[in-house]
């Protein structure tokens, strides 16, 4: 060993290439073969030297299969202190075996929805969110029935009728203030549309059915589309060019535009095929957002280790997807599912006001309907409550829903389970 | 003559550049000159060049998607029939006005012939355009009108209260202009509001202002855009009692959809200023400067806003070039001639050439934006590099 220390010494103190030194470094060279191309030689030197090759190295039988006590290069470096071993019976005992013991689980029992649930509920805004929402649907289903006038047939003259046919005495029509019949006031005539003297009450929960199955469908749509395209995108790396020229593809063309075009293709079948017509319009090209955010989160966690594990051991793409990608995201499901309602109801709102909507004539209107005829000319100004009762109905639905989006971010997320 | 020598000469010019650059890098040319390779081969140069590269394949897919889709919805022939169908005149009238018609606006030939005459017109090289009137009525005589191009994207015909003969590049200009007025003096407004709302919200982080901040952002994003417009018109008009309707000189009639605009967008950026400002409070530069003994009121306003706003600045270009677009809900609301309404206008009286030069211009703008927005984080943020490694 002191010879060893020595020559390195020397090596350190004289770097001038001596032959000592030279010939010191042609065995090195010799005896290190690292580089990948150099593969042969290695395995032939393996061989000669009947040595075992892993990866770039090459062990004899001994380095792999003695056991640490054997080894004599290891003799100097293991210590074992005699009187440890001597002590370990007295400080083990054996007690027995229980055989009930094995399967009982000192913690506390989790289950993840009761969880989310409970955090969800001790939130003030969640649950006056739920409370709106609830309310606001019981209202939708029960509210125009309070009334029995139809409101969309036309009056001619100023009589309002009922869905019987039937001609009531008295003369109502034109602009009317709410009041203790009219709970959300009469809207008038509006240059001969549909609009006269009809009633708001009527007009406003019949739009909100329309318009909350309108959202519902459509946002589940875009969120399925969206999960699978954005999971898929994520995990499969040749989509990801391809999908990113889409993604740019549809960001460049303005939607309304799009909307406004394939609405003058689709006129003649808005009778039959309206609803899902719209539904169409609504959701051909919202899901990229969402695709675009879960291809980034999988990108994030495609690497992680248990992924990896998972994809050596020979699980195939979909079970990782459903398996191991997706339940990462299941707080970011939830919440868009939640925002994306409001959003599908704004959005239809935004068609109503380009005329691009539902025709009122076979007898569909949403909410964005009953607001655009309501804004519709400069009556509104003078006649400001037309606008009372859809805002009464659009500003708590889509805010609560908003909300409860928000809650549901926090309570799904299994980091605040604590 | 002048405008052929000009036109070809810039596109010389932006091809020489090109070339010289790319030659730079390669080392062909002042392959020793350091000062020169840092200008001419800087990554992000090359990188702009791929960025418009890829760019100018979008903005060909989406010319092409929406030229098939305009030209689909809006057969010619429907659009023939509303402009000269009239029982006095005699079929062959009719039938050569239509055609004269068509040939004028780029209808004429095979679908493939007229998606060629289009990027024929497009493309920004010197030409001339020949147009033909044919007028009827004292005898059948036929005018040629030829004018020199760099691009065009059309005419618009008498529809609707149109005057007959207009270009659409004529027509977009002057609306861009009042557009992009109103659009800018918004988006100063909106990040002067929009800023120290952030801030002040990241600073006294669940404060009172915090609050009032989050469900006044809330409120923006929820609530359709529509409604949100009527109460902000209601609250503006009717309280503060601004004028309703646009006029171009009175700048008292400007502010109701200045004031809409910047309010709805301070929103958007009071929220991302917060979430930004909060991820760097606990960063350990932060507790170093704490340590040190810095001022609070230093440490948030000089050195967490700095690192904030680095992924904010992409979307200053977006902002500024979005103004050129206007909104198509609030000109319609107050009355102002932009080019929102353009489109508005466009749709109703069926003028495909007009919708098109529209489309093509907004993905252009969109396109620049994007570009822009990285160009400028790249910029602002040193970590950033564009080369291959």
């Amino acid at each position: 060993m002191s010879e060893d220390e020595n020559k390195e010494n020397q090596q350190l103190e004289t770097p001038v290439a001596t032959p000592e030194v030279k010939e010191a470094k042609k065995e090195e060279k010799q005896q290190i073969i690292y580089a990948p191309g150099r593969k042969k030689q290695r395995q032939k030197k393996a061989k000669k030297e009947k040595k075992i090759i892993l990866g770039d190295k090459s062990y004899t039988e001994e380095d792999l299969f003695s056991t640490f006590e054997e080894d004599p290069r290891m003799a100097s470096t293991v210590s074992v202190d005699s009187t440890i071993d001597a002590n370990l019976d007295d400080l083990f005992k054996v007690v027995g075996t229980n055989e009930e013991n094995i399967e009982q689980l000192d913690a506390v029992p989790y289950s993840y929805w009761r969880m989310t649930f409970s955090y969800l509920f001790k939130k003030p805004m969640a649950i006056i969110s739920v409370v709106i929402i609830v309310l606001i649907i019981l209202l939708a289903i029960f509210g125009p029935m309070i009334h029995s006038y139809d409101p969309i047939l036309v009056s001619h003259g100023t009589v309002l009728r009922n869905p019987d046919g039937v001609f009531t005495d008295e003369l109502v029509g034109g602009y009317l203030g709410p009041n203790s019949k009219y709970w959300f006031g009469l809207c008038g005539s509006n240059m001969g549309t549909w609009f006269e003297g009809t009633d708001m009450w009527t007009d406003v929960w019949l739009g909100t059915r329309l318009s909350l199955v309108l959202g519902t469908v459509v946002a589940l749509i875009e969120v399925v589309v969206g999960i699978i395209i954005g999971a898929l995108w994520g995990y499969i790396r040749w989509l990801d060019p391809i999908l990113i020229e889409v993604r740019n593809f549809i960001n460049n063309i303005p939607e309304i535009l799009l909307d406004i075009l394939l609405m003058q293709f689709f006129t003649p079948y808005m009778a039959d095929y309206g609803f899902w017509i719209i539904v169409l319009l609504l959701s051909m090209f919202s899901w990229i957002g969402l695709a675009g955010f879960v291809r980034n989160q999988i990108i994030i966690i495609r690497n992680r280790e248990y992924n990896i594990a998972s994809q050596t051991m020979g699980t195939n793409t979909v079970n990782m997807i459903t398996h191991n990608l997706l339940p990462y995201l299941i707080s970011v499901i939830v919440t868009d599912i939640s925002t994306a309602i409001p959003a599908a109801i704004s959005a239809e709102v935004g068609l109503s006001f380009f005329n691009l909507s539902f025709n009122i004539a076979d007898g569909d209107i949403t909410l964005g309907q009953v607001l655009t005829q309501a804004v519709n000319g400069t009556a509104f100004l003078s006649h400001p409550y037309l606008l009372l009762g859809p805002f009464i109905v659009i500003i708590p639905l889509t805010v609560g829903f908003f909300y409860l989006g928000l809650a549901l971010s926090d309570a799904t997320d299994p980091r605040t389970h604590r | 003559m002048t405008s052929y020598i000009v036109g070809y000469t810039i596109i010389i010019l932006i091809v020489l550049f090109i070339v010289f650059c790319v030659l730079v890098k390669r080392r062909v040319l002042f392959a020793n000159t350091p000062s020169m390779q840092k200008i001419f081969a800087h990554p992000l140069l090359f990188y702009s060049f791929r960025r418009l590269g890829s760019a100018l394949i979008s903005l060909i897919l989406a010319i092409l998607v929406t030229f098939f889709l305009i030209r689909l919805a809006t057969p010619a022939d429907n659009t023939c029939y509303k402009l000269f169908y009239d029982p006095k005149i005699s079929e062959l009238v009719y039938n050569l006005r239509c055609d004269n018609w068509k040939e004028n606006m780029g209808f004429s030939g095979t679908m493939l012939q007229q998606l060629i005459n289009y990027f024929y017109a497009i493309l920004p090289f010197p030409k001339t355009l020949c147009v033909t009137e044919i007028n009827v009525d004292l005898g059948m005589y036929t005018i040629t009108g030829c004018r020199n191009f760099i691009f065009d994207f059309g005419r618009i015909y008498k529809l609707a209260g149109f005057t007959d003969g207009g270009f659409v590049w004529d027509y977009i200009l002057p609306r861009m202009g009042v557009s992009f007025e109103i659009g800018i003096i918004a988006v100063v407004l909106e990040l002067a509001l929009g800023y120290p709302f952030g801030i002040l919200m990241a600073k006294y982080e669940n404060g009172w202002f915090d609050r009032i901040g989050k469900a006044y952002i809330i409120s923006v994003d929820a609530i359709p855009g529509i409604a949100y417009y009527y109460i902000w018109l209601a609250l503006l008009c009717s309280v503060f009692m601004l004028p309703m309707t646009y006029d171009a000189d009175n700048f008292l009639s400007w502010l109701p959809a200045i004031l809409t605009m910047a309010f709805t967008g301070m929103a958007g950026i009071g929220l991302w200023v917060r979430r930004y400002m909060v991820d760097e409070f606990n960063a350990d530069y932060v507790k170093f400067a704490r340590s040190k003994g810095l001022s609070e009121s230093r440490i948030l306003w000089v050195h967490i806003l700095r690192n904030a706003v680095v992924p904010l600045v992409r979307t200053f270009p977006s902002a500024v070039i979005g103004a050129l677009l206007g909104t198509y809900y609030l000109e319609n609301i107050y009355g102002i001639p932009g080019i929102g309404q353009a489109v508005m206008v466009a749709i109703n009286s069926n003028n495909s050439s007009l919708l098109s030069g529209i489309i093509i211009i907004s993905a252009l703008l969109s396109i620049l934006s994007y570009l822009l927005g990285d160009i400028v984080t790249a910029l602002c943020d040193p970590r950033i590099s564009f080369t291959k490694e």
